[in-house]
């Protein structure tokens, strides 16, 4: 007895901090983010407290649920084929060939990463609209066409869309892949006779599948769960996908529609997680081969006479797929007249005027703001201490955080927002339905892993002897974290906040579920003006918000000399 | 100052046994070098003595102060003990003299005493003058110095040294060996020294204690260590050294393969090693004690690198220059012993590493 309390006295004397603090975030993420999840798995399965299959064979009888599910299908499966197709002769181009400006298109293609999905929704439903398309009407003069050639309020059109804003993410997983290939497997290859084509062939692409594997489902998960396209180009013909159902079914608002939701939400969240789950199992075996210590510079290939011929290509293709969405949505800001051509005449500033005075339109900014710095700070403050216990701690269960968080990521928007709405809303206890509270966790839940990954590779290039120093010399947690390791990680540290900040900032998904008149954000804002008011409003918007990724990826890639940008 | 005292350390990473029921008392002033191979289990010792890793079972005393027992455990930053760091772990974005300052800082010290401190102690390592640099703009012999002043500073009892050396180049090595010596000698501190070097150990230490699969296999002085080795172990990680397998018969050790005996006095029997230092034999034609053919020999410039051939055992000798002149390949050479210690036969197996 005695001996137990010395013990006792002793272990209270040097107790550690870091614990308090780690378990305190745990707890915050067991709250806010296991239970909502489980809860709707739970609910799925048990939607009158028993064990029960109904909900799924109601929701999946139904001939709309069938069609959506089977476009979401359709959509993400040819988005990832053509990603790929896109992604990977473009990444090869960019990093392993002497392809003219290739500095410049890998910036332009991973700049396209951080734009809202729906900026190119709203460029291509202008120019491929069925009967005012701009390019419709152009090819329709051109051609002497009796009807116009596009619609882009199709399947096809969806897909042709989603393509355009998802390839960046296979192009940045195989890029990032193809940095850390040791070249001189490359070289060996070369040395030992083989043309550059046949080394492509059969050394780097093998050598490369797993992260093209890893990046291809990628692709599909996040095209399968993406809400703001399909509910642009999708649902003004008739096209729904699982995202655009299920919020519909919380539109409806009744009890029913509730549980139908729920049980596509969870239909969906555990696909996209299973899918993610099993990419990384490539990744994970052949990461032995692929990555070396040494960073070598790659042997450049030379593209010989086909040089300006390939480099013309992938000019047009970035003017296709980037330029001109992004033009039409400035220029579509600056018309008087939607129905005439863009002419001196016709311009005005008024959307822009309107979009900085107008009080709506401010204080949904405001929210924005608000929000995703509050998500972007906590965020950090959570994946540094979850970081640090994975990285530098031997804690048991260690990895838990980190696969929560990358769980989170994994989960669709719309499927977390309805998980919170489901139990935040004063079934248990908290309530804070229809605050910015339930706001910025959900957009902590969507977005820490950005800032995860970042502190996490931060940290492990960081010897822990640094850390050890300060300790013998003397330095508690607190004191050793704030004059070494904290200020060692500092530009990665800020590289995260950034990266949480801006997908928050304009996020349009969760907020369209979570939203209240007093929590609008500027992505349910934006999203309203495009449906129902103002399509030169919501370009004004759309546009302002593309100067600002601009911008804070110009500022991120300054601050952290070109480590992070994206 | 203190002394340091280690009762039945444990230490299993979960399945793995790093440690087995280490006891050691390392006294005050003394000079200690822990030597082993890699994964012998040395730095987890040093560490669970800085307080980084926790033993799973034991006792771990600085002066008359339990610092690690069943039921106390005191963290690094309360132990009072300098640390060198294997990688140095200089703070790249504090400049020479605020790594220096650092545990002075952590004290709340006044300000002109810090300035007095570290000024002195970058004195003793002669980095005077660059106290305003940062570290990527010094060498790493200098990073290392840095790295040391910042472990002097704050006068620690006890100054920890892991593999210190290992990364620097071989003339660096040599000279910083007698530097930290000298430090020490002049400080009179505790010093705890990690290494898989044995020169460095040697050269160094008032006392090694020789590590192997996480057992003390001897404690010693290098003197003892070397020409007393306890096993045949020590006796081949410490120096150069040949196994020649014989039997014991009465005061006589038989070579197997041959008729040839070295007197024996002694309590072991049967069948035995011989352990006999390549310098310890020498080419005597008045010599009774082994003979053997000259199978190869290597000017080296101080030496005369040999391999013989004794009834179906080589080894190696060490002889003086002059002999390459007056003898050749395929030769029959006298050899006289000068010293050699006896081992039971363990069927410990590193005869060919001597050789080769």
């Amino acid at each position: 007895m005695v001996k137990a309390e010395s013990a006792l006295a002793t272990q209270k004397k040097y107790f550690d901090p870091k614990w308090l603090i780690m378990g305190v975030i745990i707890g915050f993420l067991v709250i806010f983010q296991v239970f909502p999840l489980l809860y709707l798995v739970v609910k799925s399965f048990f939607p009158q407290g028993s064990f029960s299959l109904s909900a799924f064979k109601r929701v999946y009888t139904y001939k709309m649920n069938w069609d959506a599910l089977k476009t979401t299908l359709i959509t993400a499966s040819a988005t990832m084929v053509f990603g790929i197709i896109i992604a990977f002769p473009l990444a090869w181009l960019v990093g392993r060939t002497n392809l003219i400006g290739k500095k410049f298109f890998r910036t332009l293609f991973v700049t396209t990463y951080m734009v809202p999905p729906y900026v190119g929704a709203m460029a291509w439903m202008r120019l491929l609209n069925p009967t005012v398309g701009t390019i419709n009407v152009i090819l329709m003069k051109i051609f002497h066409l009796e009807s116009s050639p596009f619609n882009i309020y199709s399947i096809g059109g969806l897909i042709w869309v989603l393509t355009g804003f998802y390839f960046p993410y296979a192009f940045i997983t195989i890029s990032r892949a193809m940095e850390k290939m040791d070249p001189s497997l490359e070289e060996a290859s070369r040395i030992s006779g083989a043309s550059p084509l046949k080394t492509l062939a059969k050394i780097t692409l093998p050598l490369m599948l797993p992260s093209i594997v890893a990046a291809a489902l990628l692709v599909f998960v996040t095209a399968g769960s993406c809400y703001g396209i399909p509910s642009i180009v999708g649902v003004p013909g008739q096209i729904h996908t699982v995202t655009t159902r299920i919020i519909d079914f919380v539109y409806i608002g009744t009890q029913e529609g509730l549980t139908d939701a729920t049980t596509l939400a969870v239909f969906l969240m555990l696909i996209a997680n299973i899918v993610l789950y099993v990419s990384t199992f490539p990744l994970a075996k052949k990461q032995f081969i692929t990555v070396s210590g040494k960073s070598t510079r790659p042997n450049i290939v030379d593209l010989g006479r086909w040089r300006i011929p390939i480099t013309l290509v992938v000019v047009i293709f970035a003017v296709i797929v980037v330029v001109i969405p992004f033009l039409t949505v400035a220029t579509t800001s600056l018309t008087v007249n939607l129905g005439k051509p863009f002419s001196l005449e016709n311009i005005t500033m008024r959307y822009w005027e309107r979009i900085f005075t107008r009080k709506a339109i401010l204080s949904s900014a405001k929210n924005s703001v608000v929000s995703a710095t509050l998500a972007a700070t906590f965020g950090m403050v959570v994946t540094s201490m979850m970081a640090y216990l994975l990285v530098r701690t031997k804690a048991k269960g260690r990895k838990i955080p980190d696969f929560l968080i990358t769980v989170g990521s994994g989960t669709p928007s719309v499927v977390i927002a309805l998980a919170l709405i489901m139990t935040m809303s004063g079934k248990f206890v908290i309530n804070i339905y229809n605050t910015l509270s339930i706001m910025v966790i959900a957009y902590m839940i969507k977005y820490m892993l950005m800032g995860m990954r970042t502190v996490v590779s931060a940290l492990s290039q960081i010897s822990p002897s640094l850390e050890e120093a300060a300790q013998i010399s003397g330095a508690g947690w607190f004191r050793r974290m704030k004059d070494v390791t904290f200020k060692l990680i500092a530009p990665s540290f800020v590289a995260g906040w950034f990266l949480i900040f801006m997908p928050c900032f304009y996020e349009l998904t969760m907020s369209t579920l979570l939203y209240s008149t007093n929590t609008k954000t500027l992505g349910y804002e934006l999203f309203t003006y495009q449906t129902y008011h103002s399509q030169q409003t919501a370009s004004a918007l759309a546009t302002a918000i593309l100067i600002m990724v601009i911008f804070v990826n110009w500022l991120l890639s300054r601050l952290t000399k070109g480590k992070f940008s994206v | 100052m203190a002394n340091i005292t280690i009762q039945n350390v444990h230490k299993a990473f979960g399945e793995v046994v790093v440690l087995e029921d280490f006891s050691a008392e390392f006294r005050d002033g003394e000079f200690v070098t822990l030597l082993g191979p890699s994964g012998c289990g040395k730095t987890t010792m040093l560490r669970m003595i800085a307080g980084f890793e926790k033993p799973t079972r034991g006792t771990i005393k600085i002066g008359d102060r339990v610092v690690t027992s069943p039921d106390t455990f005191v963290p690094p930053e309360r132990r009072d003990i300098g640390m060198v760091f294997q990688s140095y772990a200089v703070w790249p974005h504090m400049t020479v003299y605020e790594n220096v300052a650092y545990p002075l800082r952590i004290k709340r010290i006044d300000r002109d005493t810090i300035q007095q401190k570290v000024e002195a102690v970058l004195e003793i390592v002669h980095l005077a003058q660059y106290a305003k640099r940062i570290p990527s703009q010094l060498s790493g012999g200098q990073q290392q110095r840095v790295a040391l002043a910042r472990a002097l500073v704050a006068e620690p009892q006890l100054l920890l040294l892991d593999e210190p050396l290992s990364n620097l180049d071989a003339k660096l090595r040599d000279s910083m060996r007698f530097e930290i010596k000298e430090i020490q000698k002049a400080l009179g501190i505790t010093v705890v020294f990690v290494t898989h070097d044995q020169i460095e150990a040697m050269t160094m230490s008032d006392r090694v204690v020789v590590i192997y699969k996480g057992i003390i296999q001897q404690v010693g002085k290098p003197s003892e260590i070397y020409r007393f080795p306890a096993n045949q172990f020590v006796a081949d990680f410490v120096g150069k050294i040949n196994f020649l397998h014989a039997m014991i018969d009465g005061t006589k050790l038989l070579i197997n393969g041959t008729d040839q005996s070295l007197a024996y006095r002694g309590p072991l029997s049967g069948s035995v090693v011989v352990g006999i230092r390549p310098e310890n034999i020498r080419f005597d034609s008045k010599s009774n004690d082994l003979t053997g053919t000259l199978l190869s020999q290597f000017y080296l410039g101080d030496v005369n690198d040999c391999r013989i051939d004794i009834g179906g055992q080589v080894i190696r000798v060490i002889a003086e220059p002059s002999t390459f002149e007056t003898h050749k390949e395929g030769d029959v050479v006298k050899l006289r012993v000068e010293e050699f210690t006896t081992f039971m036969d363990d069927s410990f197996d590193d005869h060919q590493k001597i050789i080769t």
